[in-house]
């Protein structure tokens, strides 16, 4: 390999473009209405090379949207003739097939020039609070869930496609918001382009290719190598999904092969796709596989296109993992998060340092409320929260969490203000991390009532619930034991957690999140790790006796005896 | 006559100013860890030596400290108990569960302050309009107190559900605590900022709890010994939102002075600022281990309703515990002369952010440090003098500096020598830029209009490759530019910043009652600082946190109307508009908006500072200001060339030169690369104009 750059003048420029993102990043953070909703970083900006190989990417985004946008630009551009780009076009898609699977994310994507050359390209995703549609999870198809914007112009040689943009605008309920998003997309892009110019200006570069080769070629290098460590062999596991009720459970199949320093997972054999939300289409399945390896092998590599060339992808279409068109995707996350846990269980004997047992984080929850408040005003409260992580070789799983996506929950405070309802209860649960030599971290529960009498809403608030874990838990590593499932009670009693929900003033709901997973056999966890958990409250005396075979006056007694 | 005293984690630093003659005499000693006040009083042992009689004729002495922070840091605090609304005792440790490092499943996390055992509940719940839907069950809350009582805890935090839109069950609980749990010290979150979000507010009033007891008896025992050396002035205190305050107020509310100690160089640089006039400076102070650079705009740092503390990555933000108190608006990367270089796993060059700290130290030291840090590479590239560092009083290791440059990291990389120390020192700067840009431009700067100012032992080594990546025109160096920041402590106002959370969109809004409780908030502050020893006029400052309902952050609006019955909705929502578009570029006028904190700011006048005037020898000539030349590192000539090299000592007002040059003092040394015009000004500050780049 010829070397263009000296690693320091590589890592400074390397560093630059990371910054360049990052800048971008800010100006959509500032800017853009829907990513001010929620303190979930969802939205990306990236940059590649002409040949559309990721160079740069934020580094803040969640790893849904940052591997599946990688793999879908890349697709893109090679899909379109090279010669027809012009300086100041600009693209616009929400083709869920094409990019990260559902159509609230939004792309937008321009060309790069330098010298009147074609040198790469810019691209930012976001998550948009709206696109038109029916908001479920059990539709038919994709054509009932909102506006598919194919790839289009939205801008022409720096000139705006009016047409384009009044066909958006006028299919979704919040026309200002979602014309105000694209602009600060648009805006985003531009700081990119801006700064990659003057950055090649400054050091007298005509292209990115070189470095590129550079950045992509060490990155790969870098995961190649850590791959390599691990034996070569075959490894397998099978991932049990819960579906709707009355639906039969999904199986997942899966096959992770090592080979020197190539990792191939096959999804072969995992069932057909579904008839409701929950299929993933193929580049939001390989974004939570990639996230699996990459924070098995290198959680600290930066992302880029080399991150992703030792990942081999096999997932037969027509699958719940490969979805084909025009299935409904909205609740991808419901099945497409299980990936990560599915490749976790498959490494465990290989790798048992780097890998956690299942948590009750995945799939996300999210929860939305809406109806009136009594006086007639509209209220919307949406909640995400996390479970208890699973636990480790190493370490028990501590802190509630959403994993292996993330994002943040929304105060107590916050809601109750915003919505006509009363939070009773955010607590950790006794007893709901599985046992293990390793504990798992503690669900949690939160218990919501809808006033009476004064404050009360209008009869009916809507809830709906995108979740899971209520029928199969998450289970244990090396001998651990699952975590508690999760559970949905309303009014004492159990609840539909995949249907709407109508509820009246004075119900309440009891919504609890899943334990994390044990690791190991919990009859040989540390007789202090056990004492501890007690003070705490974490277990129970009850449990520390039956699953944990603690004894306290037995101990007691060797004591005396010493 | 005045004293300043920072007490850091190495150094306390001393600075005695003279308020009539202008007249500043400084000091540094060792920090005694184990009880601060004992440099304290060496120090000024050795002041009143320089100037005899100074003690008894201080007036005030200011203090800022490391005490609060290293105390949570260290997990030194006192045994603390919290009690929380029935249902929410896991508040403090589910957090809000967003991971810092999304593709990290091992990410670490802080425990918190208090274990789940004395996480007690109150049956009681107040609305979020603030009525009282479940009273305060009296008996059972006996009951908690005693449980906490009798695990001998010596602190307690109470924080309730939506208690800052009704204190009252937070107050019943206090007197509760008083009477059951005699001895301990209790800290009740609406009176440490009744702020929206519990999670923050039960974090940052815990905190307070934790560092409460040892923060009271440190300052007691502080007083009590500056007494004994014949201090007849006032003890003072600084907050990390930029004003300073009396030790009691101080005692009482410790999470307040937790960044106690940084604080100083943010107010010297809003002092620069006014005093130069000077709307854009970027204020950098870059020491052994972080780089902290602050914008200032128009004589004004901003303030951030936030702090992180603890972190457990020391540089990842998400990783500590959220602390909700007005801090001024710092920015803190892990760049420094002790900055490690190394070969990175991807065969790059890596600076930073791990640092060699002052034990073992650069190579250059000669303690026993085998890695070369920036420092190192300062040194070689002819930056630093190694018979002149630290005025001479250390001499530097260059052979050792050279071998571990050449062995650890031109070697490895298979690169020149050369382009390994310009690397080193080119690399810092970057990363120093990248984060400073983002910094900057989140504020709304504008780096080309932008006067960067130079502190630290390190800062002015780095501010002129600093500033040329940043495309500022303009760099400033203070005389002793090591004690610079110190200059801080005499330019705060006395002041006190309040804050209430208290939910209502514009529309809906009563301003007649709105105006009621910013009133409340001055007469409590106007309290508090006439508590603190305050006389004549106090100035308040009003302003209003607002947001597009649903929105996850605020805006914060000044309001110049002393009476907010003059002030209507629209008028309001215009202003929110126009402060929302100036930041973000655009605003919604669909989407209503809410306020959400009201915020006072209760303060004594600024106390201007006037620097003496340094004269001008009737025969100057730069000549004698020049002690020679030396190699160093030209980036544009990309080898060595000569530099004059100037005694800052020597320069006087008028003088002016062009680079390549150096000037050195005794704590630091300032670049100037070739095209630069440097000259002294009236009051010895250095100016360096920067060559236009085409970049």
């Amino acid at each position: 390999m010829t070397r263009a750059f000296d690693p320091i003048t590589l890592e400074i420029l390397w560093r630059r473009l990371i910054s360049i993102v990052d800048e971008a990043d800010a100006a959509v953070a500032r800017t853009a209405f829907s990513s001010l909703l929620r303190d979930a970083h969802d939205y990306t900006c990236m940059f590649t090379d002409r040949r559309g190989r990721e160079l740069a990417q934020g580094t803040l985004a969640t790893p849904g949207q940052s591997g599946a946008m990688a793999l879908g630009i890349k697709q893109l551009v090679q899909r379109l003739p090279a010669e027809g780009f012009r300086p100041g076009d600009v693209y616009v898609t929400n083709d869920p097939w094409a990019l990260a699977g559902h159509l609230n994310d939004v792309c937008v994507l321009s060309p790069i020039f330098h010298h009147g050359r074609l040198c790469g390209f810019t691209a930012c995703i976001l998550h948009h609070a709206d696109i038109g549609g029916r908001v479920a999870s059990d539709n038919q198809d994709v054509f009932e869930e909102g506006l598919f914007i194919p790839l289009v112009k939205l801008y022409e040689a720096g000139t705006l496609n009016q047409s384009v943009l009044a066909m958006i605008l006028a299919n979704v309920r919040t026309p200002e918001q979602v014309n105000g998003d694209i602009r600060s997309q648009v805006a985003a892009n531009h700081v990119c382009t801006a700064q990659v110019q003057r950055m090649l200006e400054e050091y007298g570069l005509e292209d990115l290719d070189a470095l590129a080769d550079e950045i992509i070629g060490r990155s790969e290098a870098s995961l190649r190598a850590a791959i390599a460590k691990t034996p070569p062999g075959s490894y397998s596991a099978e991932g049990v999904i819960e579906q709707v009720e009355g639906e039969p459970d999904l199986r997942i199949r899966c096959a992770v092969t090592i080979q020197g320093s190539d990792i191939h997972i096959d999804l072969s054999g995992s069932s057909p796709q579904v008839r409701w939300g929950g299929n993933v289409v193929y580049n939001f399945t390989y974004a939570y596989v990639h996230m699996a390896v990459k924070s098995i092998f290198d959680p600290d590599l930066p992302n880029n296109d080399g991150a992703a060339m030792p990942i081999r992808l096999t997932a037969p279409e027509g699958t719940v993992v490969n979805c084909r068109f025009p299935a409904a995707v909205a609740a991808r996350m419901q099945i497409g998060h299980f990936m990560t846990e599915i490749i976790y269980r498959a490494l465990a004997d290989a790798l048992p340092a780097r890998v956690v047992a299942a948590g009750g984080g995945t799939p996300a929850t999210m929860q939305v409320m809406y109806g009136r408040r009594g006086d007639g005003r509209p209220f919307h409260a949406v909640m995400i929260r996390g479970g208890g992580l699973g636990a480790s070789t190493a370490r028990d799983g501590e802190g509630s969490f959403i994993f292996p996506a993330n994002g943040a929950n929304t105060p107590v405070e916050i809601l109750e203000s915003d919505a006509p309802l009363i939070v009773e209860r955010r607590e950790l649960l006794a007893d709901s991390g599985g046992p293990g030599r390793q504990r798992g971290a503690l669900g949690r529960r939160e218990v919501i009532r809808l006033p009476d009498g004064d404050g009360a809403p209008q009869p009916p608030v809507q809830l709906a619930l995108q979740s899971g874990r209520f029928r199969l838990p998450p289970e244990g590593l090396a001998g651990g034991k699952p975590g508690m499932r999760a559970r949905f009670l309303v009014n004492g009693a159990p609840g539909n957690p995949y249907g709407l929900t109508q509820l009246k003033p004075g119900d309440r709901i009891v919504m609890d999140s899943a334990g994390g997973g044990g690791y190991g056999d919990p009859r040989r966890r540390e007789r202090a790790a056990i004492e501890r958990d007690l003070v705490q409250g974490k277990v129970s005396p009850e449990a520390a006796a039956r699953e944990y075979g603690y004894d306290k006056a037995k101990e007691a007694d060797d004591v005396t005896a010493r | 006559m005045r004293i300043g005293i920072d007490v850091g984690g190495t150094f306390t630093d001393f600075v005695l100013l003279d308020d009539a003659s202008g007249r500043i005499e400084t000091w540094k000693c060792l920090t005694t860890p184990r009880d601060p006040s004992d440099a304290i009083e060496e120090g000024i042992d050795a002041l009143s030596k320089a100037v005899p009689g100074c003690v008894a004729r201080l007036e005030e002495v200011i203090h800022g400290t490391t005490l609060v922070i290293n105390a949570i840091i260290e997990r030194k605090g006192a045994k603390t108990g919290l009690l929380t609304t029935r249902g929410f005792r896991d508040v403090l440790e589910i957090g809000r569960e967003i991971r810092y490092a999304a593709y990290d499943a091992f990410a670490e996390f802080p425990e918190p302050l208090v274990p789940r055992e004395r996480r007690l509940e109150a049956n009681e719940r107040v609305r979020a309009d603030g009525e009282v839907i479940e009273p305060l069950d009296e008996a059972q809350a006996r009951e908690a107190a005693r449980a906490l009582s009798a695990m001998q805890v010596q602190s307690v935090a109470v924080c309730l559900i939506n208690a800052f839109e009704n204190p009252a069950h937070e107050q019943a609980l206090k007197r509760i605590l008083a009477e059951e749990c005699p001895g301990a010290s209790v800290s009740i979150s609406t009176e440490v900022l009744p702020q929206i979000r519990e999670y923050e507010r039960t974090s940052t009033t815990v905190a307070n709890a934790y560092v409460k007891p040892l923060t009271e008896r440190y300052l007691r025992r502080l007083a009590a010994r500056l007494k004994g050396l014949g201090l007849r002035g006032r003890l003072f205190i600084m907050l990390s939102s930029g004003g300073v305050t009396s030790a009691e107020i101080a005692a009482e509310y410790p999470v307040r002075i937790i960044e106690s100690g940084p604080t100083a160089a943010v107010i010297a640089g809003e002092y620069y600022s006014r005093l130069f006039n000077s709307p854009e400076m970027f204020c950098f102070d870059m020491g052994g281990t972080t780089a902290k650079s602050c914008l200032i705009q128009n004589g004004v740092a901003g303030v951030v309703p936030t702090f992180e503390v603890g972190r457990v990555q020391r540089f990842m933000k998400g990783s500590g515990l959220a602390i909700q108190v007005p801090v001024v608006d710092l920015m803190e990367i892990g760049a420094g002369g002790g900055s490690i270089a190394r070969v990175s796993r991807l065969g790059t060059l890596q600076v930073g952010p791990q640092s060699a700290g002052a034990e073992p130290g650069p190579i250059c030291y000669a303690r026993g440090g085998a890695e070369p840090t920036v420092t190192d590479a300062d040194l070689l590239l002819g930056y630093l003098d190694p018979d002149y560092f630290l005025g001479g009083a250390m001499s530097l290791d260059v052979a050792g500096a050279r071998r571990g440059v050449e062995e650890r990291i031109a070697g490895p990389l298979g690169v020149s020598y050369l382009d390994a120390l310009w690397g080193i020192h080119d690399l810092i700067n970057e990363t120093m830029a990248a984060a400073a840009k983002t910094h900057i431009a989140e504020r709304g700067g504008n780096p080309k209009a932008l006067t960067v100012v130079a502190f630290g032992g390190a800062g002015p080594v780095h501010a002129y490759g600093l500033a040329k990546k940043l495309g500022a025109p303009r760099l400033v160096v203070p005389p002793n530019a090591g004690v610079g920041s110190a200059l801080g402590f005499f330019t705060a106002p006395r002041a006190f910043d309040l804050a209430r959370s208290h939910k209502t969109p514009f529309d809906d809004a009563d301003f007649a009652a709105l105006e009621e409780l910013f009133r409340r908030l001055e007469a409590e502050g106007e309290a508090t600082l006439r508590q603190a020893g305050a006389a004549g006029e106090i100035r308040f400052s009003r302003s209003v946190d607002a947001r597009f309902i649903g929105q996850g952050s605020e805006t914060t609006l000044p309001i110049a109307e002393r009476d907010l019955r003059r002030l209507d909705a629209q008028t309001l929502r215009r202003r929110f508009d126009e402060t929302y578009a100036r930041l973000y570029g655009r605003t919604y006028p669909e989407s209503p908006v809410e306020f959400v904190n009201f915020r006072v700011r209760a303060s004594l006048p600024v106390q201007e500072l006037e620097l003496p005037q340094r004269e001008t020898p009737k025969v100057a000539r730069l000549a004698d200001a020049k002690k020679g030349a030396r190699s160093a590192y030209s980036a544009r000539a990309r080898d060595f060339v000569p530099h004059a090299v100037y005694d800052r000592y020597r320069l006087f007002p008028g003088a002016a030169f062009e680079g390549p040059a150096v000037v050195e003092e005794r704590e630091s040394t300032v670049i100037l690369g070739e095209g630069a015009r440097a000259r002294i000004d009236a009051r010895g500050f250095l100016w360096i104009d920067l060559p236009e780049t085409s970049a």
